[in-house]
């Protein structure tokens, strides 16, 4: 059997709807936004947004609404999931706390019924008196919201409108009333219906109107006293409320379809239109009085106020501000302003939030050489294209590099300047330390009289009264900062050398050995406080103030060599009052005491790269919590700075890692360098909030990334990425992506400027080409020499090539009109040792329903230059490429075929499988192929090298409509389909009879909840790194079409059993919002089927384990047993579990 | 009036250009069935073990493995889908066994045949002995949502039978018939309706509710699985207004299949009585169940006599005879792969010899 891990890495970031209203609390305005599976609540402050809550759901959002129930203050939330789930969500604040409390909830879901193909639709009374609910055609549910009820029951009232494209409540009538769009075979049609809520069915027609445009898909309700609704088309707009209507057809809509809208003033006077090119529009009803003292509507005008990301909802938050959703490219706050600027455009944006979806495709690559791998991903489309980088850690970026070896230390200074910012830095060698000044940009070599330059500085810094303190390993320094002269000096009482320092502004606590000495810095001198002889020898020391604004510590942290364990004495007489014995052979080498969020710990590095990290309790001194971690490989150093304000440490060691806490917990993020010996703060005037760090051969000055568990970079393509391919040989990726050209009267015309038409070097494929496009079957191919209508869009596909470092677009390879590029890979193939991208082409008719030809492209990137090398036709579309054995492996419609790279440089097909109805996408592994089809889920197939033919070895006969598929080992293949499940099926060698082995097992099944696009082997964190709890093998990396990535990952059968019970546990523990059961919704679910999860454990929801208070971890772990040393069972407490849970987050 | 905008986002025909716009987001799963039904692979075919006699119907059985075969004989045969063996077989009736039907949890078998007696019986699966006999029903099925009960047919009149105990509960006898030559009466997927001789029965009252207007000679009809409609030969009901929603001419005189996830109906000719022979057409069709639009016809070349769908809709099953009806001069089982193409193989060989001129 096989056992699954799957987790999220990155949530997923696709908007798919927002709202605002003052969900929690009457004062407050917030804005919530669905991202999938989840919330996220922000206020709204004049500052920006501020993010206070996040939510999940055990379901995808499909509806989100904001109401104001009647007699209350402040609004609910309605949401309804994609399987049918609907709850009503209120938000309790109970100190800082924020409880998201599920009022009622129900199933809204029919056991027969047709789904309607506009999807799930659900409105809400403007008087918050009944939901409505369009789920299936020909029904219309209500949920009255009379009574406190915590059941949401809709009943059906039958809708004799079967497709119904758009439904919404009127305001300002007596009784609820909607207002719906609907289609029949005349075209479409604007009705309206009074609901009677005791009797639950429609008892009038207020008002209809037949035949409006044929394409109009929008309702806005229009809020009293207006009242009426507006409905959007394709080309026009119309205002009716059953006795006025207007409509105008402004031109400036034409281009692309409406499709969010959002009411800026309570009045409905003003509206917030978007359209999927991007446009934002606003609509203004233009009213006159009708001379009874009420306004009636007499003209609607719509003017351009600029572009904005493609949105899929727009929500207007205040003072000319609103917030639009992308799920296609980075959502987005803008400002409207009132003048125009120098675009002609009346939007400015105020930020802009990452989006990574969808994503089409990814690798993994490793370009710095640092044995981490980092994603790049096609995301996007359309103008939001994009590759992102991904990485996990937090990016340094480099401003300047001085080549200087050997150094043992490195300190920033203030020297003889007014201002706080430094100007020097101090560098120690063996037997000498040496000053550099920064003057600008520039830094040069200086001497400050008072530092001794003839020994090895342990510590040097600025301290308090103006003075600069330097200890080496004779004495103690104290110069003054602005005449840089020596005004002190403090020796060791007996002959030895001091061995380790800490400092603070303050104070220094120095040893020689055993010997501890605790001195205070004065003007003018160094006195000693105190003095104590340790029984063993000090290994490293800490004197960091606790807590904010403190400049000065009541406690000395002290690490110990021989008994290896960490101690924390008392000011000042260095009374012991706490030792803590860590353990192991391994000592201690750094210790930092340091405060995050208003908690103190005590951090302790080893020699091996390992860290304790304990809480502190700054009053008694003691440390609780103990907890150990694996940071490197090397003895690690820790050092304290400031980013944004915050105080976080630094690790640094073969894998320099900053730590942080988030949520109140340490989070341990690396950083992109390869090793960091030694590092300080640097806020110089030409380099502000900067970090000096030094490695073995040079000192780098660079500005660190916000702090976030996985870094990411965006390089703009403003066209649809599709494919892409890494190359190490030619230090480039290759990237398939798609731009829009339009027919213009002067021909084809890119709609806009992206990267292939923004690159330097463009070649075209030649339109005649050598594919003969009168062959039998294409006889229908239109347009492939009569040019497109005008202004019709045209699909333009391109092969990029990007280059490595820089992400520049060094060249665009054009294809033929009409093809399509479908598949892209880098490889060698035969004994020819040049590297090339291949590309799968399909010859796309819009008339036929599949592909009836294609190209087979070679390319060559050398020299600069594209080469093409061979070209070869096919029957179809190239769905998916490998190389396989030296050879090139291609699925083309419905077949798999090999082909053999001759001598001649051509492509010579030598066998083929047909057994698919199409193989969209093909993995393989030694002899063995893994195809996955179009509906027929997935088949192996084996290469017999004699023969030169595939074999069919095993094939899953479940119904399953494949995504991508990926190999995990030689026996357990993992997919993914359409309905946003994953699967593992497993070839059974031991079977009996041919038939068995023949049938693969599905072994593993599980809602993601997101439809994956791609699988790929790969890690986003450092393999083998140190001891972990937690035993995994392999990883698989996924992204999804919301932009999300996670992972899968094996674990022993053992383990699996542990987690399953843990997760069993949790499920009961954590009560969900909106009260779905946590084994419904990662059941398996497809159209015909739900079956339960089976083989995967829910690595989010393992991981929410850390989130808990403590008690309900007691609750948790409470009788849990936990298989130990030995196989021996026994009782797992609330830090075992913890650790392992730790452990876990790791892997990603 | 102006003319009508076109609509941006056209319906990708091509599989092609859908795969990309998957990837994106946007779905078109009714495309890809449509993509699916329109095309058919034969993967396997079942012969009878003798040379006399011929199948007449066909039915997938549960597990996916078996298929199970009635004959003109009488007997009813098993079969494995992968093999082609036969698995089991048994003698049930006297003569030309019209349907079969096995329960869901593959217990039990109803059969129903032409003439001798008993017409119908409900069979054990695990050893095949007669569970229950029904002496005069023509044709019988499970009900739809809970297979309690089976509902009879014989001519106008229908019974609703305990599954259990073989004892008729309700028999629904239209106040004026209809007399369609092929009635069938049959459950509505809640089990709540029965259609039977052209008349709607309350199950639980065992009144009648509506009579449909008879627009044909021969089929009564049967209830959409979207529980929205009836099919009634080419008519297409409205079940809640009893309004004509449709008429879709390609059902004409075709007995209709749903695809288990509802989305397709697969159509066979029924045999046209003539002359003095019944004829039958050697072509399936299939159409696409949410709006009624023709997806594909099927040419299998032989007169096609039963047709199943397996539970996941990924195989079809045929009774495909050649030959005169009463007696065809061969008889076979032919097992399809759904959405595969048949000419893959040939494709092959054009391609071999292709290669072979090239070089």
């Amino acid at each position: 059997m096989a056992f699954h891990y799957v987790v999220t890495a990155h949530k997923p970031t696709a908007v798919t709807s927002c709202v605002t209203g003052n969900f929690t609390s009457s004062n407050d305005l917030n804005l919530i936004v669905a991202k999938n599976t989840r919330l996220e609540i922000y206020l709204v402050t004049p500052e920006g947004l501020r993010p206070i809550k996040e939510v999940g759901l055990y379901g995808k959002v499909a509806v989100m609404k904001l109401y104001r129930p009647q007699h209350e203050k402040k609004d609910f939330l309605f949401i309804v999931t994609m399987r049918y789930h609907a709850m009503i969500l209120e938000c309790v604040s109970d100190g800082d706390n924020l409880e998201i409390i599920t009022k009622a909830h129900g199933n809204v879901a029919d056991r027969i019924g047709k789904p309607s193909d506009t999807g799930i639709i659900a409105i809400i009374d403007p008087k918050a008196r009944v939901i409505g609910l369009r789920l299936y055609d020909g029904l219309f549910k209500i949920i009255p919201l009379d009574k406190d009820n915590n059941e949401l029951k809709a009943s059906s009232i039958r809708m004799d409108e079967l497709q119904v494209t758009d439904v919404e409540f009127l305001h300002g009538c007596a009784n609820p009333t909607i207002v719906l769009i609907h289609q029949d075979v005349n075209g479409r049609h604007v009705k309206t219906h009074e609901i009677s809520l005791r009797d639950k069915e429609f008892v009038k027609i207020p008002w209809r109107q037949d035949n409006v445009e044929t394409e109009a898909s929008m309702i806005i309700p229009v809020p009293s006293p207006l009242c009426g609704a507006i409905i959007v088309g394709q080309e026009s707009i119309l205002y009716h409320d059953g006795i006025t209507s207007v409509a105008v057809a402004p031109p400036v809509i034409k281009q692309s379809t409406i499709i969010c809208y959002a009411r800026v003033d309570p009045g409905g006077l003003r509206y917030l239109l978007g359209d999927m090119a991007g446009h934002l529009f606003m609509l203004f009803l233009d009213v006159e009085s009708r001379g009874d003292g009420a306004d009636v509507v007499k003209d609607l005008k719509v003017e351009l106020l600029g572009e904005i990301s493609t949105p899929e909802c727009i929500t207007y938050l205040d003072n000319g501000v609103l917030y639009i959703g992308s799920r296609l490219g980075d959502s987005q706050l803008v400002k409207l302003n009132t003048k125009v600027d120098e675009n002609g455009s009346y939007v400015t944006v105020m930020e802009s939030f990452t989006n990574l979806a969808p994503i089409m495709d990814m690798c993994v690559v490793d370009l710095e050489r640092q044995g981490q791998g980092q994603l790049v991903t096609c995301s996007g489309a359309y103008k939001e294209g994009s590759l992102r980088i991904i990485r996990n850690g937090i990016g340094i970026q480099e401003h300047a590099s001085i080549d200087l070896p050997g150094i043992k230390g490195i300190w920033a200074l203030t020297v003889a300047s007014d201002g706080k910012q430094d100007n020097t830095l101090v560098l120690a060698f063996v037997g000498q330390t040496r000053v550099l000044s920064l003057n600008g940009e520039e830094v040069e070599e200086t001497e400050i009289l008072g530092i001794a330059s003839d020994q090895q500085t342990f510590y040097c810094g600025n301290v308090i009264h103006e003075q600069i303190i330097q200890v080496t390993s004779i004495s103690a320094r104290l110069v003054s900062a602005q005449s840089k002269t020596l005004l002190a000096e403090w020796k060791p009482p007996t002959e030895k050398n001091i061995s380790v320092v800490a400092c603070n502004s303050e104070q220094i606590v120095v040893s020689t050995g055993a010997d501890l000495y605790y001195i205070e810095i004065h003007p003018n001198e160094l006195i000693m406080k105190g003095h104590k002889t340790m029984d063993v020898e000090v290994a490293c020391l800490d004197i960091s103030p606790i807590g904010e604004n403190a400049t000065s510590s009541q406690l000395v942290a002290v690490g110990l060599w021989t008994d290896i364990s960490a101690c924390i004495l008392r000011l000042p007489d260095l009374s012991e009052v706490f030792k803590e014995n860590l353990g192991g052979e391994i000592i201690p080498r750094s210790v930092l005491m340091a405060c995050f969020e208003g908690h103190s710990y005590l951090l302790c590095a080893l020699g091996d790269g390992s860290m304790f990290y304990f809480l502190l309790h700054k009053d008694s001194g003691a440390l609780t919590d103990k907890k150990k971690v694996t940071l490197g490989t090397q003895p690690t150093a820790l050092r304290t700075f400031k980013s944004l304000s915050t105080t976080n440490v630094f690790a640094c060691s073969d894998r320099p890692t900053v730590i942080y806490s988030s949520n109140h917990k340490l989070v341990f993020s690396n950083v992109n360098m390869k090793e960091v010996n030694h590092m300080c703060s640097l806020n110089a005037e030409a380099y502000p909030d900067s970090l000096a760090l030094a490695t073995d051969t040079c000192v780098t000055i660079g500005t660190m990334d916000e702090i976030q568990k996985l870094h990411i970079r965006t390089v703009n393509l403003q066209e649809s990425p599709r494919r892409i391919a890494y190359q190490e040989q030619s230090q480039t990726f290759g990237v398939l992506s798609v731009r829009m050209d339009i027919q213009d009267s002067t021909g084809l015309n890119p709609a806009r400027p992206s990267a292939s038409t923004m690159t330097q070097s463009v070649t075209v494929s030649s339109s005649v080409g050598s594919l003969s496009l009168g062959k039998s079957g294409v006889s229908g191919v239109s347009g492939a020499n009569t040019a497109p209508e005008y202004g019709q869009e045209i699909e333009v596909h391109n092969l990029l090539i990007v280059d490595q470092h820089t992400f520049e677009v060094l060249h665009a390879h054009q294809l033929m009109q009409q093809e399509y590029a479908m598949s892209l890979i880098s490889c060698q193939l035969g004994d020819d040792p040049n590297m090339y991208y291949i590309i799968g082409t399909a010859i796309v008719n819009p008339e036929e329903s599949e592909p009836k030809q294609g190209r087979l492209l070679m390319f060559q990137w050398t020299d600069n230059k594209l080469i093409p090398i061979s070209e070869k036709e096919i029957k179809g579309s190239c769905y998916s490429l490998a190389e396989f054995n030296g050879k090139l492996l291609a699925s083309i419609n419905s077949t798999v075929r090999l082909f053999e790279w001759t001598a001649e440089k051509e492509l010579r097909l030598e066998c083929s499988h047909f057994n698919n109805i199409i193989a969209l996408y093909l993995k393989t592994k030694g002899d063995f192929v893994l195809v996955g089809d179009l509906m027929r889920s997935m088949t192996l197939l084996q290469y017999k090298t004699m023969e030169g033919s595939f074999e069919e070895i095993a094939r899953d006969y479940n119904p399953n409509w494949m995504t991508t598929v990926e190999i995990l080992d030689d026996d357990v293949f993992l997919g993914a389909e359409n309905s946003f499940n994953i699967f593992v099926c497993q070839k059974d060698s031991a079977a009996t009879t041919d038939d068995e082995r023949l049938q693969m097992q599905e072994v593993g099944q599980f809602h993601v909840g997101d439809m994956i696009n791609v699988f790929r082997h790969g890690s986003l964190v450092m393999q083998n790194l140190g001891e972990t709890s937690t035993p995994t093998s392999g990883c698989v990396l996924f992204g999804t079409v919301g932009g999300a990535i996670g992972l899968v990952t094996q674990i022993s059968s053992e383990f699996f059993d542990f987690l399953l019970e843990v997760q069993n546990r949790l499920s009961t523990v954590i009560k969900s919002v909106g009260k779905i059961e946590h084994s419904h919704w990662r059941s398996f679910h497809t159209d015909i089927k739900t079956e339960p999860c089976e083989g995967f454990i829910d690595g989010d929801l393992i991981e929410s384990f850390l989130d808990l208070s403590s008690d309900k971890m007691k609750e948790v772990v409470d009788g849990l047993q936990l298989v130990g040393e030995g196989g021996m069972k026994q009782e797992c407490t609330v830090d075992d579990l913890i650790k392992m849970v730790e452990d876990l987050t790791r892997i990603h | 009036k102006c003319p009508d905008p076109k609509p941006k986002i056209q319906a990708a025909n091509n599989f092609a250009i859908r795969s990309v716009r998957r990837q994106i987001g946007f779905q078109a799963k009714g495309l890809d069935r449509k993509f699916i039904h329109s095309r058919f692979c034969p993967v396997q075919t079942i012969r009878l073990p003798n040379d006399d006699g011929f199948y007449t119907c066909v039915k997938f059985l549960p597990g996916d493995q078996n298929i199970v075969a009635g004959a003109d004989s009488g007997d009813i045969r098993i079969f494995n889908i992968h093999t082609g063996n036969e698995e089991a077989s048994f003698s049930a009736h006297d003569s030309y066994v019209v349907h079969t039907e096995p329960s869901r949890d593959g217990q039990l078998l109803i059969s129903s045949s032409t003439w001798g007696r008993p017409l119908s019986a409900l069979w054990a699966m695990s050893n095949y002995e007669m569970k229950s006999s029904f002496e005069n029903e023509e044709y019988m099925e499970f009900s739809k949502a809970i297979q309690d009960r089976l509902i009879g047919t014989k001519g106008e009149v229908a019974t609703i039978y305990d599954v259990n105990t073989g004892v008729g509960v309700t028999m629904l006898v239209p106040t004026v018939s209809n007399q369609y030559t092929r009635n069938k009466a049959t459950f509505s997927p809640n089990d709540d309706l029965v259609l039977s001789d052209g008349v709607l029965f309350d199950v639980s009252t065992g009144q009648q509710i509506h009579k449909l207007d008879k627009l044909n000679q021969t089929q009564s009809g049967v209830f959409h699985p979207n529980g929205l409609e009836i099919v009634s030969n080419t008519e297409v009901w409205d079940i809640r207004t009893f309004q004509l929603l449709k008429t879709v001419p390609v059902l004409n005189q075709s007995q209709v299949v749903f695809a288990p996830i509802n989305s397709t109906i697969y159509a066979i000719s029924l045999e046209q009585e003539d002359d003095e022979d019944p004829t039958f057409e050697t072509s399936f069709k299939t159409v696409d169940a949410s709006d009624y639009s023709s997806i594909a016809t099927f040419d299998v070349k032989r007169n096609v006599y039963d047709l199943a769908i397996n539970r996941f809709d990924s195989q079809i099953a045929i009774v495909e005879n050649l030959g005169v009806y009463h007696a065809p001069q061969e008889s076979v089982v032919r097992i399809y792969d759904v959405g595969r193409k048949r000419d893959d193989e040939d494709e092959q060989e054009e391609e071999d010899e292709e290669d072979a001129n090239d070089m």
